[in-house]
């Protein structure tokens, strides 16, 4: 069985490997799964979206240093219940590539994250809501850059119904007292 | 995946019955040699990355989509930055390098410089580059790009049908080598050395008709 497994581990080595070699087949930015944040009615809230560049590449942060680059840009369709509102891009990295040694790009590798701020509206019915968008990226390796993309993008968003207000106690009938 | 480990299995199974004298008669439980089974996983582990890299090789030198290397490079006619239409056609007689990049990308930069001391050195031959920007960057920015990286050759304003017409351009840069007579002799994908396009260019410029005319 020992062996068996080694084998198998041995042939997923090599198909894994040689996939790394070939250059990106499917999208080089995937997102996680984002988590599901309850937000209470008229209240504002951060949904944090995980993404991953992969390995051997980069794309360009949200500021990038040069006018001709492409920045990543998360656009979230706008909802009649929820209001988008303020994206939080990461700070890039500043990295020099073999292309060009002296010069230093704004870039994101590896893990990145973006926070969307959604504000469900007070007269929205309580429940799941789905927010779309899309994450408009452009990548590059050592030697090569590839078409900008974009990425879709969706979250679940679970409106929470406001708690009651506080009433403020009537004024009493002094007679009450007497 | 799955059925390469069930031939993997079978095959060790059978191996080691073979090696039993009375394996027709045998009802023993099937003996399966580890070592073999990880000798033969080892070898297919082997052939598979061998054969993803020989593939790799292939895809790099292949001919264009329809085998269009060797063949005349398919002709368009793009609007270039000083207003004019270029035709790939007209420049027959002509080596051609023809170059699709654009402004958001990094190793597209460092080649230009080397196509400017190469179109200085080789033009005089009748050696000519023509960048084609795939770009979504508007014409001033593309053109204000070119000025800053003083541009020597025609920079075309590319459209995504000519990039499928060379078998789509989906890596930048790009690159396809033309002989005198028009056809494709060699490609290459993403940054090169300058020696690549030297050796290309002098390929080039040593075939088709026109030369063989000129001798």
């Amino acid at each position: 069985m020992e062996v068996l497994l080694t084998s198998a581990l041995l042939l997923f080595s090599a198909w894994a490997w040689a996939q790394e070699d070939l250059g990106p087949q499917g999208p080089v930015v995937k997102m996680a799964l984002a988590p599901v944040v309850t937000v209470v009615q008229g209240k504002p809230a951060s949904v944090p979206l995980l993404f991953r560049v992969s390995s051997g590449y980069h794309i360009n942060s949200n500021r990038p240093k040069s006018e001709f680059l492409i920045p990543t840009v998360l656009k979230v369709e706008a909802t009649t219940d929820i209001v988008i509102g303020k994206t939080t891009y990461p700070e890039g990295q500043d990295m020099s590539f073999a292309f060009a040694p002296e010069e230093k790009l704004n870039v994101y590798t590896g893990d990145f994250k973006v926070d969307v701020l959604v504000r469900p509206l007070r007269s929205v019915q309580a429940g799941k809501y789905i927010v779309r968008g899309t994450l408009k990226y452009q990548a590059c390796d050592n030697a090569a850059c590839y078409p900008p993309k974009h990425l879709p993008v969706s979250f679940d968003v679970k409106i929470a119904k406001a708690p009651p207000t506080p009433r403020k106690n009537p004024a009493q009938s002094p007679h009450v007292h007497q | 995946m799955s059925r390469a480990l069930n031939f993997l299995w079978a095959y060790g199974s059978s191996v080691t019955r073979l090696q039993s004298p009375d394996f027709r008669n045998s009802r023993l439980p099937v003996k399966r040699n580890p070592l073999i089974l990880f000798f033969i996983a080892a070898i297919v582990a082997a052939m598979l990355f061998a054969g993803v890299r020989v593939a790799r090789t292939n895809r790099a030198n292949a001919p264009p989509k329809g085998q269009l290397m060797g063949q005349l490079a398919p002709d368009f006619e793009l609007p270039a930055l000083d207003g004019k239409n270029l035709k790939l056609s007209d420049l027959r007689g002509k080596a051609v390098l023809l170059n699709f990049w654009a402004t958001y990308c990094g190793p597209c930069k460092i080649e230009m410089p080397w196509f400017v001391e190469l179109q200085k050195e080789y033009g005089p031959q009748g050696f000519q580059i023509v960048g084609v920007a795939m770009d979504d960057a508007s014409t001033e920015d593309i053109a204000k790009f070119a000025k800053e990286m003083g541009v020597n050759y025609p920079i075309l304003l590319g459209k995504e049908s000519v990039g499928q017409s060379y078998g789509g351009v989906s890596v930048l840069p790009t690159t396809f080598f033309l002989d005198r007579d028009g056809k494709l002799i060699a490609r290459e994908f993403g940054l090169q050395s300058r020696s690549v396009f030297v050796d290309h260019i002098k390929k080039a410029l040593s075939q088709g008709q026109a030369v063989q005319a000129r001798k």
